[in-house]
């Protein structure tokens, strides 16, 4: 190994130490065994006696795990070591609780089972992640088309507007179904946003940070630089009135400012769009009776108007009840009664973990999204490259702020919303987003480490 | 099932999340703790060396010591050596883009430069946290490097040959 050139040296050196590989490949064994004893214990629990059942409900998901392992070790054998693991937990955690939801729904001799169907759509999102990974090697591609991206976002966004496959569940109009697939592109375009956001904020920063009078000692964007920010508050509200939910706005408004905050520092960007969108909210919840609702819902869930409304809060206040059920330690999955909860499945799998895991699972569960967050907020602060900084941040800060607006929600702490909660709830659309954004934060973390030679 | 075994069943599996999560924390402290932020170079440290500023400095140039590339005696590059022709700064530390990269946890990110000065290399720490040792002794200021010294960071030593 004498006389090696130092360009030659250093990729020799950095491959040298694949530590995060095998510290994940430990992980995941350790995660599967996590899923595999929620699932055992959840079996224990009602039907009394373990079956080779719950096979089914974990091998899939832990072979696709390992699957996307050993991709990440042939091409991007540098990224971060802890996403996978601790999205694949999320994962399989939501699997095992609806899993355990469709034996409740058994026994009561119900049809609407979805274990099944989530099992597979996991193991679908994670290949596809793993072909995300494979594409996109080098994360400045995805520079080269911010104004596609954000084209396609936006016709994204409409698609549930549109006639004949556009479709209304529970007064919001977020889904669109061709036959018996239904599909939520909503939780596409926020990958999409982020990448256009990020690709046009690297190219106007200088402008935006830069160019303005001072007035009152604040310096104000000329009206030209102005324009976008009201333009996407615009939008943001045009995806209030059309798809009658006031939490997808809320997130794509939430991560344009907080990329627009990143990239030029200034304060002003944030507080005139909070502003704006509080008074967008507010307005919209005077004018539509639909976000009215959920307004009144969340100030007064107990109250009997709003209890026995339809559409009232009588799913919200099942799910505090679940809660107060699961106390500190929680009725042990399996043995509380998350069945109760309209759409626990999906929309409140976070109130039924919450009473079958207690305080001290749902705040694991917590802390396993803040470590997720956390690490891509590294990602992001490591990153040498401008473009690859604001991506990372916008895609781990828009994961962040839907558990926020979810658990929020779920919770009482803010109005109910129709997002969900990322890795948990059941639905294809929402796994393989979330799933999509893992593999982003991968090759970018992947790339952190590389020297930018072009 | 009895209702105690259930009992530390449920237990369990809330205990066991939280170990998972807690044993997260050692990679994590790496992050917190691992990498300080370079503010400015210690008064006894400066000035910064730049190459170029022999003048300066008042070095002489009476040694005929002309290394040609850096040896790496121990560590996990021991054996490697990384030529020193047509170079006016070396950096070495842990960050990938360091031109000696030290992949040692008690390496800093940026350790620690060589600066050819004159027709010396003169090595300066950049206020890392564990220190450069030259022959054993910890550098509090930059030092012209002669034949046969050997410098450590962490467990990594290396030298400069000619």
């Amino acid at each position: 190994m004498s006389n090696v050139s130092l360009t030659q040296a250093i990729p020799m050196l950095l491959k040298a130490v694949p530590r995060s590989r095998n510290f994940e490949a430990v992980l995941l064994f350790w995660v599967a065994g996590i899923h595999a004893f929620a699932l055992a214990q959840i079996q224990l629990a009602v039907s009394q006696r373990m079956s080779w059942d719950m096979l089914y409900y974990w091998a899939p998901p832990t072979i696709s795990a390992w699957i996307f392992h050993y991709v990440l070790r042939k091409y991007v054998l540098n990224a971060d070591g802890l996403l996978l693991p601790l999205a694949f937990l999320l994962n399989g955690l939501g699997i095992a609780m609806i899993y355990r939801l469709d034996l409740a729904e058994i026994t009561r001799g119900g049809q609407d089972l979805f274990a099944e169907r989530q099992v597979w759509l996991s193991c679908f999102a994670m290949l596809i992640a793993a072909v995300v990974v494979r594409l996109v090697r080098n994360p400045l591609v995805l520079r080269r088309f911010p104004y596609l991206a954000g084209a396609a976002a936006v016709v994204l966004l409409l698609l549930p507007a549109a006639p004949v496959i556009g479709r209304t569940f529970n007064g919001a109009t977020l889904w669109i179904a061709i036959g018996d697939l239904s599909f939520q592109p909503g939780e596409i375009a926020k990958i999409l946003l982020a990448i256009f956001f990020a690709g046009y904020l690297v190219s106007r920063k200088g402008p935006l940070s830069e160019i303005g009078s001072r007035v009152l000692g604040m310096k104000i964007p000329s009206a030209k630089d102005l324009g976008p920010i009201l333009l996407f508050w615009v939008a943001s509200i045009a995806v209030l009135v059309i798809q009658r939910d006031l939490g997808t706005s809320i997130l794509y408004f939430g991560l344009f400012l907080v990329m627009i905050y990143t990239a030029t520092g200034r304060g002003f960007y944030v507080g005139i769009g909070l502003v704006m969108m509080v008074t967008g909210a507010l307005v919209a919840s005077r004018l539509f009776g639909y976000v009215g609702a959920r307004f009144d819902a969340w100030l007064a869930p107990f109250a009997t108007e709003n209890y026995t409304a339809q559409g009232g809060s009588y799913q919200l206040v099942q799910g505090l009840f679940g809660m107060a059920h699961g106390d500190v330690i929680g009725a042990g999955l399996g043995s509380g009664f998350p069945q109760l909860i309209p759409l626990a499945e999906s929309d409140f799998i976070f109130a039924a973990l919450g009473e079958e895991l207690g305080l001290a699972g749902i705040f694991a569960i917590l802390a396993i999204y803040l470590l997720i967050v956390y690490r891509g907020l590294r990602i992001a602060n490591t990153h040498q490259d401008d473009f690859s900084k604001l991506l990372a941040l916008g895609l781990s800060f828009v994961l962040g702020l839907q558990v926020f607006i979810v658990a929020g929600g779920v919770m009482g702490l803010l109005p109910l919303t129709g997002l969900t909660t990322p890795f948990l709830a059941a639905g294809g659309s929402a796994l393989l987003a979330n799933w999509s954004i893992i593999a982003l934060l991968l090759v970018l973390s992947d790339s952190s480490l590389k020297r930018v030679k072009e | 099932m009895s209702e105690l075994a259930l009992f530390l069943i449920r237990i369990g599996f809330v205990a066991v999340l939280w170990v998972f999560i807690l044993s997260l924390l050692s990679v994590i402290r790496a992050d917190l703790y691992g990498r300080r932020v370079i503010s400015r170079i210690a008064k006894q440290n400066a000035p910064m060396l730049t190459a170029g500023s022999a003048a300066s400095l008042g070095i002489d140039d009476g040694d005929s010591f002309d290394p040609t590339e850096i040896a790496v005696l121990t560590g996990r590059t021991a054996g490697t050596n990384i030529p020193l022709e047509n170079k006016k700064e070396v950096l070495i530390g842990r960050a990938p883009s360091s031109d000696m990269v030290i992949s040692d946890e008690f390496a800093s990110s940026m350790h620690a430069k060589l600066v050819h000065v004159g027709a010396d290399w003169v090595l300066q720490d950049l206020n890392s946290t564990n220190g450069t040792n030259l022959d054993g002794k910890k550098i509090t200021t930059p030092v012209t490097i002669r034949a046969g010294m050997t410098i450590r960071i962490g467990t990594t030593t290396f030298e400069l040959r000619s």
